[in-house]
């Protein structure tokens, strides 16, 4: 099968009455989700080999649009759930404005560049289904899972977990984040005997201290847990293998735009933060001269939208050169040792601290600033931005935090604040973001 | 206490109105986190995520209560 909806189509016949979906307290057969999807498809097929962009949200309708959108021959671009309106509408606008290009483009995801410009990732419908084939080998996805998934379903990390599970006819649970924790581990009293769930290393950290009890009592029912998108500390993964014994616990290395590539249990005898594990049935990595990862296979991105040059500078064929800096061992596992270029990740949200820096110099007040990545005892690490403000200016680091948040998605405002005399620079005038790593 | 409480979370959650009547609402699980985690290390009580509900965390009155709470059957 070529696309991810075909799935569908086998799923409503193979097990009609099965619960595809549970969110909020409503659930779908695969019967009744399919019957959904073409329902709204007949709808959009005015948007045939157009992109049809709209706002995320933790729910069933989310799930039915994204399909939908795909069986009426359209693109799906989901967006940020809070990203702010202006924003939206300038998104929008560029998605209309241009041609796609194929009639093999399914989705289009947006990341961060180092500018701070979006990069709207162009996702093919044969990428989705590699994809989905690589977590259900490699991770175990099978038809009597219930899949828990509470990240936002349009960042790679949570909207991949569809895939598998849908290719297997499994069940899916949508959670609102994690702030309702008691919510998360209700799910896990449903009538399924397997659980499973992705979690960002954040979320681990936060389960570990608050609810490690909790944890413990569903470990018997936990089959499997994959983390990935942001690096994870030892203790916590060290932690996380003493309360849950018997499951499966995968960091995995994926990008929007390579897909994903590799999966290492760390819960298996070996515990070892840096390791990312051996490359996934459809997909491959190689270490280049320079130390950075390069990666092919059927999981690759098509370009960016709209942006020829930018796709050229990273993509060579089939092959996509990233900035992130592995080694490879002698068994042929990928270790990750941090990234080339000044994007932060933050919990799997790649941050450029250049759209940060512009958005704070446009605040009134604000003469000079740097935005930069610090340790931060609740999520592992957080963003502070250090400004220098006109004299005479009285700063509040809450009136900025306001500014900012009518500019920018609520994950790039920074948490933390400090006014400073000047901001430290190279020989040649550049922003000098070592001095403040070390700092 | 309601004052001192309210420069604590200020400095942890710059964007979050601490005035409002709907803070659950507004927070998301890194915000929860953050203030179970200043308030249990602040005034040495134990919090875990049962104290994270709606109700608890309705407003700064309600956090308040709740750490009285706590604090009197510590």
């Amino acid at each position: 099968m070529n696309r991810i909806e075909e799935y569908l189509f086998k799923d409503a016949e193979l097990f009609p009455d099965r619960t595809a979906i549970i969110c909020s307290g409503e659930s779908v057969s695969y019967s009744e989700l399919l019957a959904r999807v073409v329902r709204r498809a007949e709808e959009l097929r005015q948007f045939r080999n157009h992109v049809v962009p709209f706002r995320t949200s933790q729910s069933i309708d989310f799930l039915v649009e994204y399909f939908a959108t795909h069986l009426a021959g359209a693109v799906a671009a989901p967006l940020e759930k809070d990203m702010p309106s202006e924003r939206y509408e300038e998104l929008s606008s560029f998605l209309s404005t241009r041609s796609i290009p194929g009639s093999e483009i399914a989705d289009i995801l947006f990341t961060t560049g180092t500018t701070g410009k979006p990069k709207g990732v162009m996702i093919s419908h044969g990428a989705i289904v590699a994809n989905g084939e690589n977590l259900v080998e490699s991770q175990g996805f099978s038809h009597n899972l219930a899949f828990v998934i509470c990240g936002p379903l349009n960042h790679i990390g949570s909207l991949s977990k569809v895939y598998p599970v849908i290719m297997q006819g499994a069940t899916l649970c949508i959670l609102e984040g994690l702030k309702d924790m008691d919510a998360f581990f209700r799910t896990f009293e449903l009538p399924y005997d397997r659980f499973a769930t992705f979690l960002v290393p954040a979320s681990i950290r936060m389960l570990l201290r608050f609810c490690s009890a909790s944890l413990m009592k569903i470990a018997d029912k936990l089959e499997f847990v994959e983390t990935g998108a942001a690096p994870m500390y030892q203790s916590d993964m060290e932690e996380l293998c003493r309360i849950l014994p018997h499951t499966r616990l995968y960091n995995t290395y994926a990008s929007t735009e390579t897909g994903i590539i590799s999966t290492f249990n760390y819960n298996a005898g070996e515990c070892i933060a840096s390791c990312l594990g051996t490359r996934m049935k459809n997909s491959g990595f190689r270490i280049c001269d320079d130390s950075t990862i390069s990666c092919f296979g059927k999981t690759m991105m098509s370009g960016y939208f709209g942006d020829d040059e930018l796709s050229a500078s990273v993509m060579s064929g089939n092959e996509i050169h990233t900035a992130d800096l592995g080694r490879c061992d002698s068994r042929g596992r990928l270790h990750i040792i941090g990234r080339k270029d000044d994007l932060i990740n933050l919990g799997g949200f790649k941050l450029s601290p250049v759209e940060i820096e512009n958005a704070a110099l446009s605040a009134p007040g604000i003469i000079d600033c740097i935005c930069t990545e610090v340790p931060d005892v609740i999520a592992g690490s957080a963003l502070k931005l250090f400004v220098v403000v006109e004299k005479g200016f009285e700063f509040s680091p809450r009136k900025l935090a306001a500014f900012l948040k009518t500019r920018l998605e609520p994950y790039k405002v920074p948490l933390k604040y400090a006014q400073v005399d000047k901001i430290e620079r190279t020989f040649n005038g550049k922003l000098n973001r070592t001095f403040y790593k070390e700092i | 206490m309601k004052e001192h409480i309210r420069t604590l979370l200020e400095g942890v959650l710059p964007i979050v109105d601490l005035d409002s009547d709907f803070l659950f609402a507004e927070l998301d699980s890194l915000g929860i986190t953050s203030i179970l985690m200043v308030l249990s290390n602040e005034y040495g009580i134990e919090l875990d995520s049962q104290d994270a509900t709606p109700r608890n965390l309705k407003n700064l009155d309600s956090i308040v209560s709740m750490v009285q709470s706590k604090l009197a059957n510590k």
